[in-house]
């Protein structure tokens, strides 16, 4: 139940950071922005690293052992978060959360059917649903646009 | 054009999340967000020199706004650690129903500098169509 809260609060922090980081690229430029989003990040992450018990086990990494890639992350996550900055303002946050899903679930889907060979029906069907009921929303907000445009 | 930067981002995120998480099951969460914020200051810190850019403290604006990287912390932390305890599937499913509410949450009230868009009842029925989504992605 704990783990439940953790992973729909970790949705939620991920809007809130969208939000505030790119309110701050609005002030200080979109670079700047994500210079100063990395800084305070890696500040933290230093700080939640001290009071851990990886620190001390830091010495135990086999570092040979990890693909080059996997250190790309982090330059794949500046590249969403420029775009992130530069869109949020231009966009619905309830439209880019869809668009967004839409992106990540079927590439998400892609990757496990290459990697994995897996497709299961229940997938598909509960991604389609979601979607669908994202687009149902979606729908209702333009039909309020087209009100106020009309009154 | 809008649009389709939209649509670039979903992919790039879970390509992102692979690298990630990649990274950290084999250093450890905590070490790996360091690792991870440190490989991105890399083309940041080149973009800034080649387009000389200066970097300085605004201290007339908002504090907040400079936490958006420490809430980005707290996003790779909880997802790594729902990912261990709840799945890949799972983790992706609750996620996106957190990032649905809280953006008609945010929407509804134009909190942080946003757009008010009321919300409307009739978007539970769109709610309880994505709860139900996620229900059958988790089950099967």
């Amino acid at each position: 139940m704990l783990y439940i809260l953790i992973a729909i609060l970790a949705g939620v922090s991920i809007v809130i950071a969208r939000i505030i980081n790119a309110n701050l690229a609005k002030k200080v430029g979109v670079f700047e922005g994500t210079f100063f989003n990395y800084v305070i990040g890696l500040l933290f992450s230093f700080i939640f690293l001290l009071f851990s018990k990886e620190l001390l086990q830091l010495s135990k990494i086999n570092f040979s052992i990890i693909p080059w890639w996997a250190y790309l992350g982090g330059v794949i996550g500046v590249i969403v978060v420029v775009l992130s900055n530069y869109i949020t303002p231009r966009i619905s946050s309830f439209y880019l959360t869809l668009l967004i899903f839409v992106g990540q679930f079927f590439v998400g889907m892609m990757i496990d059917y290459i990697a994995l060979n897996l497709l299961s029906i229940g997938k598909i069907v509960g991604g389609l649903l979601v979607l669908i009921g994202l687009i149902y929303n979606l729908l209702l907000d333009k039909d309020l646009k087209n009100q106020e445009v009309r009154s | 054009m809008d649009i389709l930067i939209s649509a670039c981002i979903g992919p790039l995120i879970t390509i992102m999340i692979l690298f990630n998480s990649t990274l950290s099951q084999n250093v450890g969460n905590y070490n790996s967000s360091v690792l991870i914020h440190i490989a991105g200051l890399f083309p940041i810190l080149l973009i800034l020199i080649i387009s000389k850019m200066t970097i300085k403290l605004h201290k007339d604006i908002p504090l907040y706004l400079y936490s958006g990287g420490a809430i980005g912390v707290f996003t790779v932390l909880f997802s790594n650690m729902s990912f261990s305890a709840l799945g890949a599937s799972i983790t992706l499913a609750l996620g996106l129903f957190g990032q649905s509410a809280a953006s008609l949450v945010i929407d509804h009230f134009g909190l942080l500098g946003m757009a008010t868009t009321p919300f409307q009842k009739k978007k539970l029925i769109g709610l309880i169509i994505i709860v139900l989504g996620i229900l059958i992605m988790t089950v099967f």
